[in-house]
């Protein structure tokens, strides 16, 4: 059997199936849609995609298909492309198995909503638009798929439309990728008056100018929540938990990650943007680790922790290891989503509690959830062997063992320390101690639609690190020798970060008001961002634009200078001549006779 | 002089002898105002058919375009004192 015809008869079937509940009630009235159906849909789509992956993985097959071509103008061939390699083929089955895990969930967490069918459908469409993009072999389909899931993304974060909040955080996340699209367009614009082409083959790779790197870096630093246009991602989670846990953690937020892993070959021999990756992915991890801090939403510092994972993303872009950011990708998805359905679980389960404080001693009322909590938060700090572990200590130990700036370097380390210091902090308020609750609320997790897809993300968040690396053998070679200490960076400053979330947790049992300091200011107002440029930079446009319409336009120039300006000087000259005067008009009109007369009179 | 010369002439001093004479109103003053400009600007138009040059005939109009301003604030004045 031809395996190239195999991949791709499943990669396309896939892809139909999942089309599928988005078209046949078009087709007849007789076919409703319900949740439990398209949760089986995509449940029939993720194993369906399992043999493109064991394709991949035994016999190396890649393809690239082209399927229609949109004749827009004759020079410039725009086709329908997908591409079939390494990256599109492993994301689909984590993508589809971590999106089958949240919906069966889902089915639980929204029972009481009215329009469930409708949110089920929104997130089947958010998924099309992300495997549309992961496919996508030119930049064209790519940015039909960016458009899709920034879209998607609005209207699922606003779903509780009736609430300020809700529409808020929908606004801006959709302006703060908005403006991330710009790059995007300026690298598409400067691709197609360069190379006349969108296709990612055909990019240059020898000397590329530095302008559409900027761009592509512009709009990963949208989508993906960099520093600089990072506040829409906490604020994101707003929305209902599936949608953090589908969108905000594993899916979408890394789309602008997988947009540089994509276009990687430009970026090979330009230090200056690979630098710029570098620099701006370590302020953002270590940005979103001290706001993590000090955060009390338990949502809120899942999305932080995703913020500072996107960073150390960048970072590995920075060093030249698209495959590896690819691999972190990979594991990070199963815990993160796993960490929001344990929240998620935990919420309903205390009546819409959502502050951490108010929580405590869950791991005697639902312990599976905390156990799979526990699970998510060891993956996510990396120890050893779990999923996490397997990404994270190769990019510390490559970043070590690299040429690179310092200051890069050290930023990450502290961020890797501040990551196991917020969740174990996060950890011990909510699951041991004393509790904190109502004490008429009734904990009960016996359903299995919550625990069933909470255990088969936990498997994953253990197993999925492992086998990636088992069966995908790496492009470049890791670093192999390499001393000790280095060697074990990573677990000793973990190890730190750990020890000092105990000892804090310890000073937090004595009865003393907590005094204001100056970085417990920083860390909880989220660095001062928000409002520094959410009011600053917006009253300054206003005002300048004020300044230049009215101010100058109409009253400097139609007033002052034009036709009252003018006016005005005249009273001036007048009120100064009044006072010369004498009034003598006889005198004056008698001189001016005179004159005509002797001109008169000397003219023959 | 030629007649010409003297009709010009004496039409420019009758109506400066009458902006200089006429007190009661400030109308009469402006009408004379305008006598002066109209002697000016016939001279101005017969001047360039006697010495038979044409490139002064773009002075009437200048002339012309002058005289409306000038009657236009001097109205102006007349109105805006009574």
């Amino acid at each position: 059997m031809e395996p190239a015809l195999l991949l791709n008869t499943s990669m396309l079937l896939t892809l139909t199936i999942l089309l599928s509940p988005m078209l046949l009630p078009l087709l007849s009235t007789k076919f409703t849609n319900s949740p439990t159906l398209i949760t089986r849909t995509i449940k029939t789509s993720f194993l369906c995609s399992l043999t493109p992956m064991t394709l991949f993985m035994y016999l190396g097959t890649d393809s690239i298909t082209s399927h229609w071509e949109w004749k827009f103008i004759q020079n410039f061939k725009i086709p329908l492309s997908f591409k079939v390699d390494q990256y599109s083929m492993m994301f689909f089955p984590i993508a589809l198995f971590v999106t089958w895990a949240i919906l069966q969930f889902a089915t639980w967490y929204m029972a009481t909503d009215p329009y469930i069918t409708k949110f089920f459908s929104y997130l089947l469409m958010f998924l099309i638009a992300m495997l549309t993009l992961t496919i996508a072999n030119n930049m064209f389909l790519l940015f039909i798929g960016w458009e899709g899931v920034g879209i998607m993304s609005f209207l699922l974060i606003g779903w509780w439309q009736g609430r300020a909040e809700a529409n808020t955080a929908a606004l801006q996340a959709v302006l703060y990728n908005r403006i991330g699209d710009i790059g995007l367009i300026l690298s598409m614009a400067w691709l197609a008056s360069t190379i006349n082409s969108w296709e990612l083959q055909q990019t240059p790779v020898t000397q590329t100018q530095t302008l559409p790197l900027l761009g592509l870096i512009l709009a990963a630093t949208g989508k993906s929540a960099q520093f600089g246009l990072h506040p829409w991602l906490p604020a994101a989670m707003e929305g209902p938990t599936p949608v953090s846990a589908l969108l905000h953690s594993s899916t979408m937020v890394v789309a602008g990650i997988f947009l540089l892993i994509r276009t990687h070959p430009m970026f090979t021999n330009n230090q200056t943007a690979l630098t710029l990756c570098l620099c701006l992915g370590a302020l953002s991890t270590l940005f979103a680790a001290t706001c993590a801090l000090t955060q009390n939403d338990i949502k809120k510092i899942i999305a932080f922790s995703t913020s500072s994972q996107l960073g150390l993303m960048m970072v590995t872009i920075g060093l030249n290891l698209p495959q590896l950011a690819f691999l972190h990708i990979s594991t990070h998805a199963f815990f993160k989503a796993m960490l929001f359905l344990c929240s998620g679980s935990i919420i309903h389960n205390l009546n819409g509690e959502q502050d951490i404080r108010k929580m405590g001693g869950l791991q005697n009322m639902l312990p599976t959830t905390t156990s799979c909590l526990t699970i998510g938060n060891l993956a996510l700090m990396g120890t050893p062997f779990l999923a996490g572990f397997y990404s994270k200590d190769l990019i510390i130990e490559c970043l070590n063992t690299s040429y690179l700036n310092t200051w890069a370097l050290l930023l990450t380390l502290l961020a890797t320390s501040f990551t196991a210091t917020y969740t174990f902090r996060m950890t011990l308020l909510v699951q041991t101690g004393p509790i904190r609750m109502s004490s008429m609320t009734t904990p009960d997790e016996n359903n299995p639609t919550i625990t069933n897809p909470i255990i088969r993300l936990a498997l994953g968040s253990v197993l999925a690190g492992l086998l990636i690396t088992s069966y995908i053998p790496p492009s470049e070679t890791p670093p192999m020798t390499m001393p000790t200490t280095t060697k074990t960076a990573a677990i000793l400053i973990t190890v730190l970060g750990a020890i000092l979330a105990l000892e804090l947790s310890n000073m937090t049992h004595t009865m003393n008001q907590p005094k204001q300091n100056t970085y417990m200011n920083f860390s909880s107002t989220l660095g001062y961002f928000n409002p520094l440029t959410h009011r600053l930079f917006t009253t300054k446009l206003l005002n300048s634009g004020q300044k230049i319409a009215s101010h100058l336009i109409d009253m400097s120039w139609y007033k002052k200078m034009g036709p009252e300006g003018l006016a005005d000087l005249q009273l001036m000259a007048t009120k100064t001549s009044t006072n010369l005067h004498n009034g003598l008009i006889k005198t004056y009109l008698g001189t001016f006779a005179l004159s005509i007369l002797i001109i008169l009179l000397t003219q023959t | 002089m030629t007649l010409l010369h003297l009709s010009f002439f004496s039409a420019f001093t009758l109506s400066s002898l009458g902006l200089a004479f006429h007190r009661t109103h400030l109308i009469s003053a402006l009408l004379c105002l305008e006598s002066i400009i109209l002697s000016i600007y016939i001279a101005l138009s017969i001047w360039p058919i006697q010495t038979q040059t044409s490139s002064p005939s773009i002075l009437p109009i200048l002339i012309l375009t002058f005289s409306a301003c000038e009657a236009g604030t001097g109205l102006a004045l007349l109105v805006a004192s009574t």
